[in-house]
């Protein structure tokens, strides 16, 4: 579904992805892991036309995503969940939720009670104004936002950064269920276990570069992987 | 850099010279030798922008205002308490340097924005007008005020009124240029480009801000007040925003910001197209219009850089070296 | 007392409604259109052509309401395409720069094409008496007019889907566009919706008094002191604010003189600037 070949992106001098390609198939569970600065975001970024590659292409269901603007992007099925969230803070939660499904707004409101059987917590605060809402709601809160547009894809950016484990489990738990829904997720993440435990197959970017890929059962197993991201000697 | 500052240094001279020889090329044409003067003192109007606006950042939209007070002070209290030109002139630009402190001063404390020092600085402009029309028994409103010379003969003739406003320019080129080439150029530099990280390194934001105000209100005031002598009247109309303001933007963007001799050619250059597109009536305000847009959007760097890097060998190309590479990929 | 009053919320409310198109530019298009007032007589000069030229005066004001809209389509596809490429103040000075220049062309072109062109309508009923009060009827219409448009624009910009989406684009420009809003058509619309805005309010200082080619600037000064009052980010505080500065003209006027007056509003603009830089009732509406 998702196919990047040969991606290269700088910013500025800086070059942050050395000729990356990395496969999604339909209906996968795919995970992005690395530490810090290892390329994760701007390889998202790229996939979600927020950042303009030097070379190489990115095909979505066969067509080349070429030079579209973000906001096409979307309209084409791929929902982008940015690590910033990127809310609009002086809305509500149900004002938010409904810009999610701006250009998508037949069945809104069913799709609306969807997701606050999804997110129970966010239709507690339905009314409340987005800023005002802690990190792991706001998280909850820009996860539904982007399946208001009914994607056939979603992209997250390290949706468990500040979430207590219990909340990451709930969430990952929903992520789950939703590709039962047939939904295809590409995930990048810096918690590698519960990353690994989620998709089917993962790719490990290190420094710009794939170091490694294969299905996390494999990974999971592989010493590298345990030596410098599980902390096993 | 010391050659370059030679340079800088000699081009002044140079331009002082050849300003020196116009009233001799004109041929004493009192129609020239006006039409001169004036371009005089807008480069000199120029010059106190470009250090306020090119310099520091500050939008002052009040650059007729500033040298209309100074004017207007020096003439009211000539004519009201029978001072001499010499006594009152020093006090108008005493005012206008103030005033453009205080507005400096003030905008910088309350953290203001460009934007909103335009603004505030364009009311302080409209304030001006009205006051001018409004207080008749100083300012006679719109039927302006009669001047006379400055004594001593100097300035009732056009040869020595040019001479004056060169002189003027002249030394406003030298302040310009040994403020610029000095630690106090420096700090401009550094607050132009991130006043955040120039507090931060510990230059006195504040400090240099209100200095060039006020040394470019002070300017104006100087030009303005001589003006009032020089042009045998007063009036609103002289100093208001349309004659003035922008005109001089235009001269500046042209010429250069934060150059030497912008103000210098984008103030002779203006004077040439004013009077080519006098004829044209209302629609001189159209081309100026358009060359302010022009100006903003495609040639924003000014004149006097596209010239430096004609005239200078084009600086050596730094192509960015790809980093080395520190990861190479999985061994296959 | 009661009728200088009820005239000053006359004009305050015609006043809020020049400034209300400024305040939606800026607090929401990001860029401090000086042009404002230009918009606002081209509507003006363009109907009062229609009405020389035999339309009826109904459908003569809608065009040149149109035909402001319209202008500022133009404007905003060609002149702004540079001011959007910057965010913050980088695209608000250079707008401000820009459509300066602006004033000045449409200045220059309209004194030279239409230098004697003025609006100026004539109601059939002149004045009728409320409670007492001799009450103009064009002060009537222009009242309503304005307080029409400017809560159809606040019920726009708070409950439907697009007014929402406007708002989002201020909020967050890439939450925007991860929503599928394209920011550059809502751009276009606000400075359109800023345009229209205009157009009525010259359409409406027609019925008032006239409008003429000379009052292109002096209107947009007026704008942006109303808007700055009222906080330029704010549609209710421009409403309060023009309302607030009408009654100061209008009791000024009357008991000062004209150019105490005009340097009284001024001076409440300045101060709102260094003393409450967000305006009566700042933040986004």
């Amino acid at each position: 579904m998702i196919k990047v070949e040969g991606l290269e992106v700088s910013y500025g001098q800086t070059r942050a992805l050395w000729n990356v390609s990395i496969d999604v198939e339909r209906g996968e569970a795919v995970a992005v892991v690395g530490s810090n600065g290892a390329g994760k975001t701007t390889l998202l970024n790229a996939i979600a036309g927020m950042a303009t590659p030097q070379k190489g292409q990115i095909f979505y269901d066969g067509r080349p995503l070429a030079g579209l603007s973000s906001h096409r992007i979307v309209r084409q099925g791929i929902a982008y969940v940015p690590a910033e969230r990127e809310l609009f803070p002086q809305m509500t939660v149900l004002e938010n939720l409904e810009l999610g499904a701006y250009f998508n707004p037949q069945g809104k409101s069913s799709l609306l009670k969807f997701m606050f059987t999804l997110f129970p917590r966010l239709e507690e605060r339905k009314r409340q104004l987005a800023g005002t809402l802690s990190g792991g709601e706001q998280q909850m809160l820009a996860i539904a936002r982007g399946l208001m547009s009914r994607p056939k894809v979603l992209l997250l950016d390290e949706p468990s950064t500040g979430l207590a484990p219990l909340l990451v489990l709930e969430m990952y738990r929903q992520f789950h269920q939703l590709r039962e829904d047939g939904l295809t997720i590409l995930v990048a993440e810096q918690q590698v276990p519960t990353a690994l435990s989620f998709a089917d197959r993962a790719y490990v970017l290190e420094n710009g570069w794939v170091r490694l890929s294969g299905k996390s059962k494999d990974l999971l197993d592989d010493p590298m992987v345990q030596r410098t991201y599980l902390g096993v000697a | 850099m010391r050659a370059n500052s030679w340079l800088r240094f000699a081009s002044i001279g140079a331009v002082g010279v050849l300003l020196a020889v116009i009233p001799l090329v004109v041929g004493g044409s009192s129609f020239y030798m006006r039409l001169a003067t004036v371009m005089l003192a807008y480069m000199t109007y120029t010059i106190a922008f470009n250090l306020i606006f090119g310099h520091t950042r500050q939008l002052f939209l009040c650059l007729g205002a500033l040298a209309g007070a100074s004017a207007y002070f020096s003439v009211i209290l000539t004519r009201q308490l029978g001072l001499p030109p010499w006594g009152t002139i020093p006090l108008g630009i005493l005012l206008s340097g103030s005033v453009g402190a205080v507005l400096s001063y003030v905008s910088v404390r309350r953290g203001l924005g460009v934007i909103f020092l335009g603004i505030v600085t364009l009311a302080f402009s409209l304030v001006f007008h009205n006051l001018l029309l409004g207080l008749r028994e100083f300012t006679r409103g719109e039927t302006g005020i009669v001047t006379r010379g400055l004594g001593l003969g100097i300035m009732e003739d056009r040869f020595s009124g040019y001479y004056v406003f060169l002189a003027i320019l002249v030394l406003s080129l030298l302040l310009y240029y040994l403020l610029v080439r000095s630690r106090v150029g420096l700090a401009f530099r550094a607050l132009s480009d991130d006043e955040l990280s120039a507090e931060l390194a510990g230059i006195n934001v504040t400090g240099y801000k209100v200095l060039a105000a006020f040394v470019g209100s002070a300017l104006l005031g100087t030009v303005g007040a001589f003006y009032a002598y020089y042009n045998g009247f007063v009036g609103p109309e002289i100093f208001s925003i349309v004659s003035i303001d922008t005109m001089v933007l235009v001269m500046l963007l042209f010429g250069g910001m934060g150059t030497l001799l912008g103000p210098v050619l984008g103030g002779a250059v203006f004077t040439v197209v004013n009077e080519l597109v006098r004829p044209l009536g209302p629609l001189n305000l159209l081309v100026y219009g358009a060359l302010l847009v022009i100006l903003f959007v495609l040639f924003r760097e000014g004149l006097v850089v596209m010239l430096q890097r004609l005239v200078s060998k084009p600086a050596r190309r730094h192509v960015p070296e790809p980093p080395p590479a520190v990861v190479t990929g999985p061994e296959p | 007392m009661i009728p200088l009053l009820v005239d000053g919320v006359v004009l305050g409310l015609q006043f809020a409604l020049l400034a209300v198109g400024l305040t939606l530019i800026y607090g929401l298009g990001g860029i401090l259109n000086l042009a404002h007032g230009h918009f606002a007589v081209i509507a003006g000069i363009v109907t009062a052509l229609l009405i020389s030229a035999g339309v009826t005066v109904p459908l003569a004001a809608l065009l040149g309401i149109l035909s402001a809209g319209l202008f500022a389509l133009l404007i905003d596809r060609t002149l702004m395409l540079p001011a959007y490429r910057y965010k913050g103040e980088n695209r608000l000075l250079l707008g401000l720069m820009l459509t300066l220049g602006l004033s000045l062309m449409v200045t220059g072109l309209l004194n030279f094409r239409f230098p004697q062109t003025a609006l100026s309508l004539r109601l059939p009923v002149v004045s009728v008496e409320i409670f007492g009060v001799t009450v103009r009827t064009a002060s009537i219409i222009v009242a309503s007019m304005s307080l029409l448009a400017i809560l159809s624009l606040l019920t726009f910009l708070r409950r439907t889907t697009l007014g929402k989406a406007v708002r989002s684009v201020v909020q967050n420009e890439t939450g925007a566009k991860l929503c599928g809003i394209d920011p550059k058509r809502i751009r276009t619309l606000i400075f359109v919706l800023g345009g229209l805005m205009a157009g009525l309010a010259g359409v409406a200082q027609g019925l008032f008094s006239s409008v003429g080619t000379e009052l292109g600037m002096e209107l947009t000064i007026l704008a942006l002191i109303v808007a700055t009052v009222g906080g330029v980010r704010s549609i209710n505080g421009t409403l309060a604010a023009g309302i607030l500065l009408g009654v100061v003209n209008a009791f000024a006027s009357f008991y000062i003189g004209a150019y105490l007056t005009s340097i009284i509003l001024l001076v409440i603009a300045a101060l709102t600037i260094l003393v409450r830089p967000e305006g009566l009732l700042g933040h986004l509406a």
